[in-house]
């Protein structure tokens, strides 16, 4: 029994060990090597590319990533929260709602983030719309900028708030809600009171859901803000292609997931384990 | 303060009529009950008068004052939910808390300690909901609802969830707190004996429609329909006359004259503990079943007796 126990089990062993672990491995080598003259790397060993990590220039872009981070995730946790609060109290919809919601999952990121592209360009759909309807008369500078990529992040990751959201919502007792209002409370104090606090592990799953992606995100700040508006994901892309830095790069991905694993590991503490 | 008066409440759900027409009143301070199989539009009732549902038709007044169409934070109306609806992040004196907290009462928190010692909590209250016993949790939403001085209190079969020892307990409790403080209760049950035990009125409600209103004597004794006078215990029916197993008496002996008697032939004897019942059949086909106390006699299956009771006992109800 336990020996083909251990058989089945061996692909997922095989496939987390050498595929998950190995590069692991392979990166945390890396970021302890020296670029090699034309790229690639080579001797010696040396801590200098995690020295360079406290170099300011690349603070300031771990700094502007962890605001832009923290502006789309908390953008999300606001569109998702009444949305998720809406479906879970909707009755028979529930599902065509859920499926609704996971819709986009349908069509590629890229294509998707592309498609942002048409509508946010001077000659796109929005611009072109205003023009015609004769509200603006140069076009607004909707794309490359801050502004377009936090859009794009709060968009591409908006069903991940929503569904951990609604899970809790959902199990949220309606007779709670109407104990409060028997009590003296309005509308805003139950939710302030009541609402919110029972929520708050859903809110902080859905916050490091969406949190963790848009901190590492370098395809929609690399389309959406054209390269003027550079996050943490761009900056490792960089090193690895145009900058021939193979060491430093790793070094920039190990320090981003050690941050990761540092909130996953703050906020998992809190919630006892249960909350994702 | 005053009477609570709802004139002529109807509500529909989408199937049906959930409530048909009600009109009652209920004095200041009384202790009064809405009895009824579960389904008969009782609980509906009490949402509409809490302000969770709105009647389609008809007023709820409280002390004249109209409350249709107020949300139930702006009704002085408060609820013991039948499953309590604790806050479970909040302790039992932060559940107690809540109301005054909403109104800004300067003077919360020594209501909140006074609300406590009259549910004998002081002890308990630091605990969450899911640390406390369910008769701690009961007392918990009875002191919530109670702390912020409402005119009305509504209770939707608070003693439900209690075990049947701590259920008699609770019911004692429930009529001291009531007498002492003097605020009107409003309270939902299915359960004839806690609406008999509890009640100053009781009023019987079916199929959406009030079927009495009276003083517990009168719903027992002299009920208005076959409904209620089932619906509050066991009757042996003899035609158009009803008449209570325990009021019903048997012996081998023709009685005294002046009683009603029927002939009858013993079917079972049964032991309950404080009575003994014994089931008979009389020629004509009905069952008579009579509740006896000890010591009047032994009857065993095949024993040919007399059934017979008051007249004053019988109940004419008219199929």
């Amino acid at each position: 029994m336990n020996r083909l126990r251990a058989l089945f089990l061996l692909p997922a062993w095989a496939f987390t060990l050498l595929l998950f672990l190995g590069p692991l491995l392979i990166i945390v080598a890396y970021s302890l090597r020296t670029k090699g003259v034309y790229g690639g790397v080579g001797p010696p060993w040396t801590l200098e590319n995690y020295v360079r990590l406290f170099d300011p220039l690349y603070g300031v872009i771990l700094l502007r990533s962890f605001l832009m981070a923290a502006v789309s995730t908390l953008g999300c946790l606001a569109l998702a929260f009444p949305l998720a609060y809406y479906i879970a109290r909707s009755g028979r919809r529930k599902t065509l709602l859920l499926n609704l919601v996971m819709l986009p999952f349908w069509t590629s990121f890229l294509v998707r983030t592309y498609a942002w592209m048409f509508l946010l360009r001077d000659t796109g759909l929005i611009n072109s719309a205003l023009l015609a309807a004769g509200l603006i008369t140069e076009p607004l500078p909707l794309l490359y900028n801050d502004g377009a990529v936090i859009v794009g992040l709060i968009y591409g990751y908006l069903p991940f708030a929503v569904l951990p959201l609604y899970s809790n919502l959902e199990r949220l007792d309606k007779s709670l809600l109407e104990a409060a209002a028997d009590l003296g409370a309005r509308p805003s104090q139950t939710l302030l009171h009541i609402v919110l606090p029972l929520t708050a592990p859903g809110l902080r799953a859905a916050g490091v859901l969406v949190f963790i992606p848009c901190l590492g995100a370098y395809l929609t700040p690399d389309l959406l803000g054209g390269g003027k508006s550079m996050m943490i994901g761009n900056l490792v892309q960089n090193q690895f292609t145009s900058a021939r830095d193979w060491p430093f790069g790793s070094a920039l991905s190990l320090a981003l997931m050690a941050i990761v694993m540092f909130l996953l590991w703050t906020l998992l503490r809190r919630d006892g384990g249960e909350m994702l | 303060m005053g009477d609570l008066s709802l004139d002529a409440i109807y509500k529909d759900f989408p199937s049906h009529r959930v409530v048909d027409g009600i009109s009652l009143t209920i004095p200041q301070g009384c202790f009064y009950s809405l009895l009824g199989p579960s389904g008969c539009g009782k609980t509906t009732t009490l949402r509409m008068i809490g302000g969770f549902d709105e009647p389609d038709r008809g007023t709820i007044q409280l002390g004249g004052r109209t409350l249709n169409g107020l949300r139930p934070y702006q009704r002085p109306v408060t609820t013991v939910f039948q499953n309590y609806a604790l806050f479970p992040h909040l302790t039992a004196a932060e559940n107690i808390a809540f109301g005054l907290e909403r109104r800004r009462d300067p003077d919360a928190a020594r209501k909140v300690q006074a609300a406590l010692d009259i549910v004998q909590l002081s002890a308990k209250a630091g605990r969450l909901p899911a640390q406390m016993s369910g008769g701690e949790r009961q007392r918990t939403a009875l002191a919530r609802a109670l702390v912020v001085e409402p005119e009305l209190l509504l209770l939707d079969e608070p003693l439900s969830a209690l075990d049947p020892k701590l259920r008699k307990q609770m019911r004692l409790e429930l009529k001291e707190l009531q007498a002492r403080i003097g605020i009107t209760f409003l309270f939902i049950t299915h359960d004839q004996e806690e609406a008999l035990s509890l009640s100053d009125q009781i009023a019987v409600m079916h199929k959406g429609r009030l079927e009495q209103i009276g003083t517990p004597q009168q719903i027992y004794l002299q009920p208005a329909t076959r409904f209620v006078a089932g619906f509050l215990g066991a009757v042996n029916w003899v035609g158009d006359v009803g008449v209570r197993p325990e009021l019903t008496r048997i012996s081998r002996e023709a009685p005294a004259p002046g009683a009603r008697v029927l002939e009858a032939t013993v079917n079972s004897s049964m032991f309950l503990g404080d009575c003994l019942q014994v089931e008979t059949r009389t020629p004509a086909g009905d069952h008579i079943i009579a509740q006896i106390a000890h010591g009047l006699g032994e009857f065993r299956r095949g024993d040919r007796v007399h059934v017979w009771w008051r007249p004053d006992d019988e109940m004419a109800l008219p199929q």
